[in-house]
């Protein structure tokens, strides 16, 4: 029962779910309006409590055990407990029942977001084009035709999106454009088929009861 | 030998060095680049420009931090474009992280544009011209909950107000009185939009990305799925272009100013990448 429960609530909404893409009868349309307001926003609000206790647990447990950088555990640990108290308890701009303000020192979560968010976040990704820039130096090496044809083709797409490659040529923007609007749709279009059709019948696997690995494996049915 | 073997080991630090100059130098003494317009972003443009008076436009800002520098431009030339046009503007978000930026966008432009109105008709009023929905859980419900009525969905805005008495709302219901929706995000949302509310309710849908996932966007553009595209800085550049040129908005050019660093970075790098061939050459022919 433990195992053919959670299947049969599978494959019963995940039937639920295809037939309102295929079906316009108002009383289908109607059950999929109530299963979608009203049900999983009710679930999702429980899965993202489950995901946080989840977080907590997965950082504790590599505190108590001294798994490899534990400490940053406690950044995240510590940081997820003060943001939630004064997000819950200080309002977004510290209009709540908690103070958030020591002086001209403020720390509501607005101020949190603008001054810590923010310029994290950003550092983070420009840190990516120092990684791209050296990773590209060491690995672009026209070492195959395959490989100087993908390297001509970066360089023509490099320089003709910027200003400068229509100083070149006013035709090398043009070339660029075809570059992205054939050669790269003709590859994305094959990967994004092959890539529906895998997810098509991962689904129908899932629905049908065939894969099962999400059940997870420990207990006895 | 040394120096084949030094051109094809060129140590990281000189390679950040020399990027972090390129990147920061054109960013300190600013000079905006004109770009040449491309038909993917003049599309986005007009098909915003088309919007009929009794439609909307939907702005999914999905900016986060981490693309802020690249999106948050794009979101900005889209929204004046929208006010000066007085097209009617919906802002939403799918996740928690874009709402400040969002908000932020929405209090500098509503400055820009009141701070020379003349009359109440001139101004840009919140619940009249636009109306900031905020966010609730979670992005598939919501693209599909809009689709049938967008203040059952979206039952407060982001202020807090209750959104059935917002004048704008009263002539919004839901997908049938929106013109367009235009989706600026670094992940998949702009996909899900075509996936979801246009398959399912015929929404028109443009989207602004950013350069490194702007290659997996193509086929949606070519197929009509997309009635424009923006793609990276350049992108963001080129739409200020259009909003400067047609609009005759002159204001700062964030993207623009930008693109001499995007240009500088390139060229390092197209260096970089010939003198590690140039090596790379060089020691294979002597082996």
């Amino acid at each position: 029962m433990k195992r053919t429960f959670p299947l049969i609530l599978v494959f019963v909404f995940g039937i639920l779910g295809i037939i309102p893409f295929i079906s316009p009868h108002p009383t289908i349309q109607g059950n999929d309006e109530f299963l979608r307001n009203n049900l999983l926003r009710i679930i999702a609000a429980f899965a993202l409590v489950l995901g946080l206790g989840s977080l907590l647990k997965v950082h504790t447990d590599k505190i108590k055990r001294k798994m490899q950088n534990w400490q940053y555990s406690w950044v995240l640990i510590i940081t997820f407990l003060v943001t939630s108290i004064i997000g819950l308890f200080g309002g977004i701009e510290g209009d709540g029942i908690l103070p958030t303000r020591i002086g001209s020192f403020q720390f509501d979560i607005w101020t949190i977001y603008w001054h810590t968010e923010v310029p994290l976040g950003s550092t983070m990704f420009a840190l990516l084009a120092f990684f791209m820039a050296s990773a590209a130096y060491r690995a672009f090496r026209a070492r195959s035709t395959e490989a100087t044809l993908l390297l001509t083709a970066a360089f023509i797409v490099m320089l003709g999106v910027l200003p400068l490659g229509n100083s070149i040529s006013p035709h090398l923007p043009s070339f660029a454009q075809w570059i992205m609007d054939v050669p790269n749709v003709a590859a994305q279009r094959g990967i994004l088929i092959g890539v529906a059709f895998g997810m098509l019948a991962t689904a129908l696997k899932i629905i049908l009861g065939i894969e099962r690995n999400w059940l997870g494996g420990g207990g006895a049915e | 030998m040394k120096i084949v073997d030094s051109l094809s080991r060129i140590d990281r630090r000189i390679i950040y060095l020399m990027l972090a100059i390129v990147v920061i130098f054109p960013l300190i003494f600013r000079s905006p680049l004109s770009v040449r317009v491309m038909p993917p972003v003049e599309k986005l443009y007009y098909a915003i420009d088309e919007i009929p008076d009794d439609k909307a436009l939907i702005l999914n800002y999905e900016i986060d931090p981490q693309s802020q520098p690249e999106l948050d431009p794009m979101g900005f030339a889209v929204i004046r474009h929208a006010f000066q046009r007085r097209i009617k503007v919906l802002i939403m978000c799918l996740y928690v992280q874009p709402l400040g930026l969002a908000q932020n966008a929405l209090t500098q432009i509503t400055n820009e544009f009141n701070s020379v109105a003349q009359t109440n008709a001139d101004s840009i009023i919140y619940g009249r011209d636009y109306v900031y929905l905020g966010w609730v859980v979670s992005p598939l419900l919501v693209m599909l909950g809009m689709g049938e009525s967008i203040t059952n969905v979206y039952k407060v805005d982001y202020y807090g107000n209750k959104t059935d008495t917002l004048p704008l709302m009263a002539k919004i219901k839901n997908y049938n009185n929106v013109g367009l929706l235009v989706s600026i995000s670094s992940g998949d949302p702009p996909k899900w939009w075509v996936e979801y509310a246009q398959n399912r309710f015929g929404l028109r849908v443009g989207a602004g990305v950013t350069a490194v996932s702007g290659a997996e966007f193509y086929p949606y553009l070519q197929t009509g799925q997309f009635s424009g595209l923006m793609v990276g800085m350049k992108g963001a550049a080129e739409y200020e272009e259009m909003v400067e040129e047609k609009l005759g908005i002159k204001i700062r050019r964030r993207a623009s100013e930008a693109l001499s660093s995007l240009t500088y970075a390139h060229l390092v790098l197209i260096a970089f990448i010939i003198i590690g061939n140039i090596g790379f050459f060089i020691k294979r022919r002597q082996k």
